[in-house]
């Protein structure tokens, strides 16, 4: 295997609630999850549609892509350009849930991968971070104050990202 | 910090531990750690095991959610999961004050060090 192929980035956690629960709180849209960078989700999720991981505020987007499947409450796909690294092709997100015993298990596996290198070394820790976080939040109510403070300070800090992730940047692309 | 830790909560990180207990398991990661490999490869990779040895060091990884494997074909591609060794390092490093680890930790190298240096010198 060539060593410049990016390999599929798979991460699993197991959550203690129904997933019900787990699809619901992964495919809100027009409110933050908590869980997912403190982003709002934006779009139809339905196959074809674009959709947009917005800041809070609303000012920013940090992702845009395409739905490719929904299938409730089981799977949710779609493709992935992180607009801190907005010059590099889309790739792929797909979660995974399966019911067990205790409740459910999560399966993100990120791939799609042809030359993004910049994305994907940006997100495999930000991916293990939401799946820890997605379980806390389901089972407990709560985030992590480490988490929260997180939060605050990327808010405080968003003048520091690049131009791409602006909205009017975004609508002008026809991202 | 949240100074509460529910029992059932800690106890869902037993499993891992049991699977990190193993060298022969510890060194399984480290090359899925690299890259996802097949069974066969990573059977490969330990000479002095037989394959149904490699396979049962596999389900107790995978027990502990530290694996995760996907068929392709006949083949088991078996990839590495980070989340269970976040979550330990959250619960049993974090908790415990950080910094004042690594400084400690730096001390530990540093005086190890220096009898190796003065012998050389």
């Amino acid at each position: 295997m060539p060593s410049h192929v990016l390999q599929d980035n798979v991460f699993t956690i197991d959550i203690a609630v129904p997933r019900q629960r787990v699809w619901d709180e992964i495919t809100t849209t027009g409110r933050i999850q908590l869980a997912l960078n403190n982003t709002v989700l934006e779009g139809r999720l339905t196959p074809g549609s674009k959709l947009r991981y917005y800041s809070p505020d609303k000012k920013r987007v940090f992702v845009v892509g395409e739905v490719v499947e929904v299938t409730p409450p089981k799977r949710f796909t779609h493709t992935f350009r992180l607009l801190m690294q907005a010059n590099e092709a889309p790739s792929l997100v797909t979660w995974d849930l399966e019911e067990t015993t205790s409740g459910c298990r999560v399966t993100l596996t990120h791939s799609g991968w042809t030359n993004q290198v910049r994305t994907h070394k940006g997100t495999a820790g930000g991916w293990v971070g939401i799946l820890k976080v997605l379980k806390q939040h389901l089972e407990t109510g709560d985030i992590p104050w480490t988490t929260k403070l997180l939060y605050a300070a990327m808010g405080a800090m968003m003048f520091l990202l690049p131009k791409a992730t602006k909205v009017e940047e975004v609508e002008r692309r026809g991202w | 910090m949240s100074a509460r830790v529910k029992p059932r909560r800690a106890a869902d990180l037993d499993p891992v531990w049991r699977a990190l207990a193993s060298p022969i398991r510890r060194h399984m990661l480290d090359l899925l750690h690299e890259r996802p490999r097949t069974t066969g490869d990573l059977a490969a990779q330990f000479p002095g095991l037989s394959r149904f040895a490699v396979m049962q060091h596999l389900r107790v990884l995978e027990a502990g959610r530290l694996t995760i494997y996907r068929r392709q074909g006949r083949e088991r591609i078996n990839s590495m999961n980070p989340v269970p060794i976040q979550q330990i390092f959250d619960r049993w490093v974090k908790r415990y004050h950080q910094p004042w680890l690594e400084t400690l930790v730096a001390l530990k190298h540093q005086l190890e060090a220096e009898p190796a240096k003065k012998q050389r010198a």
